[in-house]
């Protein structure tokens, strides 16, 4: 399952991110392998989605999020 | 001595630079791109350092155009032996994340000074940072605690860096080599970051305590990014926007114009009649008055931009809009510039700098100048006046109104239009990206807000100002000028005429200045293009018109009122109805539906605005973005305007 498939708040572990940019992206967000994440928002008509990793809130593109392997 | 600022976005590093210098700032480019750099001065026991703040970064290696200033500064600054100390800003609530960047300016042998910045938020948030412990873990750098917002900590910050400075003590304090890789080379830059981050956590359990909070549950963000009403909120907190900047900006406007009048018209006593009088009354100071008579519309719009961004509620909007732009080549980003353009395209263009990625940028601006402006508003109404009939289209929709926003919607069309064959044309040179934080809403912070409008005002006034005084002078000069013996014989059949005679002191003065201009060489331009322009239904006084809004787009109405002013056969009619009566040689009339509409449509694509060219050039560091805008808008102008001609 990859992260746009989770719900508004719904919670999921993050288990691969299979794209070296964003996997080292969002390592230095702080954002590693292993990490619980919520999902807080969704755009409208498949724009970005935002999740919360820690206390910080981040925004991806969908396209990007698809990479984002979760459990 | 340079201090360098550094810190992850949104870790109140912009408010700790104007916490510490103040308005003790310059405004410039870093060397080759237009990423802005900040610098500023301060004190510390009656000794001035500089104080030289960088783009915000997660790590040293660059992921956009903006972080690999930062990459290359450090690369810079691994090579040279001149003492520095490198300040790095840490958002308490998101502790490891900043002491990354830390560890990685520290491991390179640079003297650091670290910030624990927004303590009272971290609070909130459930963490407590045991300063002796984390002191007794960072032994060689000096560690102020800080709430820059309020001020809290500064004499802390000034001590820790006296201290530093004196000092220059670094240390690798993780035991990672100290070796820069490539921005490319992710594996490496992976495997570096992984290794870091876990000497990071054992030490951040060493010296963070949690206590678990119940998460705020913000039903804002839910409102803010809903399908309907999100859309809807942001709609009208644009049009309060554009409200507040029309008209509270026309006030000082007036005034700014008012106070050049008099000064003008003080100066116009005092010096002796003659060329300098002309130039400095009729040149010089309506050149400068038309630079300053920006600086309201300028100030307004970064105040509402700024306060949107400091408040948080920009990032939302960004994340709303993206998805709506990305078809057009360009970023969620884009959308706040092109909609201050709709007020006035300088601050709009001014205002794409928060695009990170260059091509998004670059169609941004580019099609910026397409929306119409608010300069453009009263040729438009004084065109639909003359040529659309005051009517009821359907029976509800005044006809009128319908035609002004037909001219917006063509502008907003066309840009969207440009911006699509501009992507599909223009190669990606960097990635694309949109990962972003959205930063928790919070209470805008006012010297931040201040300091963006003085520091746009600024730029504005000494860089594109400059610029747009000179070729003011030039139009100035061109319209005052002209063959010396062919003005003289025109004043003179003037005097001659029937109507002069019976004319007063007033009409008189008006006839002379219409013959005069007329008779220049703006009057000798208009008069070669006419058999260009003759197509698009116009003659030499439109072409005159056209010629001298170039300063500004409002000024077509100034120039048809000046030349209109000799007219023998309109007598002492409205502009309006002088236009309405306005006939061709044949007795037919010059200002029909056709010649009016294709007109409009002319305004809609022209580049009439000398200031967004000297803006356009100043944010891309050249004129060829500028130039290639003026040639294409004014061949999409043309033909459009020719083929307006010839339906209607």
């Amino acid at each position: 399952m990859n992260l746009t498939l989770v719900p508004i708040s719904g919670k999921a572990k993050i288990k691969e991110i299979n794209h070296p940019f964003l996997r080292t992206k969002l390592l230095e967000m702080g954002v590693a392998l292993g990490n619980e994440v919520t999902v807080t928002m969704r755009a409208p008509f498949g724009g970005p989605i935002a999740f919360r990793c820690g206390n910080s809130n981040i925004s991806i593109r969908l396209e990007d999020a698809h990479h984002i392997l979760v459990n | 001595m340079n201090i360098l600022l550094f810190g992850n976005p949104n870790c109140g590093k912009s408010t700790l630079f104007n916490l510490l210098t103040g308005l003790r700032q310059k405004v410039g480019n870093f060397p080759g791109v237009t990423v802005e750099k900040k610098t500023g001065t301060f004190s510390i026991h009656e000794i001035t350092h500089t104080l030289i703040d960088y783009p915000g970064v997660y790590s040293i290696y660059p992921k956009s155009q903006e972080e690999l200033v930062v990459y290359d500064a450090i690369k810079e600054l691994q090579s040279s032996a001149e003492p520095r100390v490198g300040v790095v800003v840490v958002d308490a609530s998101n502790f490891e994340r900043g002491l990354f960047l830390f560890s990685q300016l520290a491991d390179l042998d640079i003297p650091m000074v670290l910030v624990i910045n927004m303590i009272d938020l971290a609070g909130r948030n459930g963490i407590a940072i045991q300063l002796d412990a984390l002191k007794n873990e960072l032994k060689h750098t000096p560690i102020a605690v800080m709430n820059a917002r309020v001020g809290l900590g500064k004499n802390r910050l000034l001590d820790a860096l006296a201290q530093q400075i004196k000092e220059q003590k670094s240390e690798n304090y993780f035991g990672i080599n100290p070796t820069i890789f490539e921005p490319e080379a992710f594996e490496q830059q992976e495997a570096d970051a992984t290794k870091r981050q876990q000497s990071i956590r054992k030490l951040a359990e060493r010296v963070v305590v949690k206590k678990e909070v119940q998460a705020q549950k913000s039903k804002l963000d839910w409102w803010l990014t809903h399908p309907v009403f999100g859309y809807v909120i942001f709609a009208l907190i644009l049009l309060v926007i554009f409200q507040a900047v029309f008209t509270l900006s026309s006030y000082p406007m007036d005034g700014i114009e008012w106070v050049f009048q008099q000064i003008a018209m003080h100066f116009a006593a005092w010096v002796p009649e003659g060329v300098f009088q002309d130039l400095l009354c009729s040149g010089i100071l309506p050149g400068i008055s038309g630079v300053l008579v920006f600086i309201p519309q300028i100030g307004l719009l970064f105040f509402f931009i700024a306060l949107l961004e400091d408040s948080g509620y920009l990032a939302r909007a960004v994340f709303l809009m993206d998805r709506l732009v990305r078809p057009f080549g360009m970023n969620g980003r884009s959308v706040v510039p092109l909609l201050s353009s709709m007020a006035c395209a300088i601050p709009g263009i001014m205002a794409t700098r928060g695009i990170p990625n260059a091509k998004e940028r670059l169609i941004t601006l580019f099609v910026a100048p397409l929306m119409s402006c608010s300069a453009r508003i009263p040729v438009y109404t004084l065109l639909i006046s003359v040529v659309i009939p005051k009517q009821r289209f359907l029976g509800v929709v005044q006809l009128q109104g319908l035609v002004l926003f037909a001219l917006y919607l063509l502008g907003i069309i066309s840009a969207l239009g440009i911006a699509f064959v501009m992507h599909r044309m223009l190669k990606q040179t960097t990635r694309s990206i949109y990962i972003m934080e959205i930063p928790d809403f919070k209470p805008p912070h006012w010297r931040n807000i201040f300091s963006t409008i003085f520091e746009k005002i600024k730029v504005f006034t000494m860089e594109a100002g400059v610029i747009i005084l000179a070729l003011s002078i030039v139009i100035w000069a061109l319209s005052n000028y002209g063959p010396t013996e062919e003005r003289a014989n025109a004043v003179r059949e003037l005097k001659a005429e029937a109507t002069y005679a019976k004319a007063n002191a007033k009409e008189r003065n008006q006839s002379e200045a219409a013959v005069l201009l007329e008779h220049s060489y703006l009057g000798k331009f208009g008069k070669t293009i006419e058999p260009a322009i003759a197509p698009l239904g116009y003659d030499w006084k439109i072409g005159i018109a056209i010629g001298s809004s170039f300063l500004a787009r409002e000024v077509f109405v100034g120039t048809l009122s000046t030349i209109y002013a000799h007219d023998e056969a309109s007598g002492n009619f409205r502009l309006r109805e002088k236009l309405m009566r306005e006939m061709h040689p044949d007795g037919s009339k010059k200002f029909t539906l056709a010649s009016g509409v294709s007109l409009m449509v002319f305004y809609v694509f022209a580049l009439q605005c000398l200031s967004t060219m000297a803006v356009a050039r100043r944010e891309t560091g050249s004129w060829k973005i500028p130039i290639l805008q003026l040639v294409l808008y004014a061949t999409l102008a043309y033909t459009a305007a020719w083929c307006c001609f010839q339906i209607f």
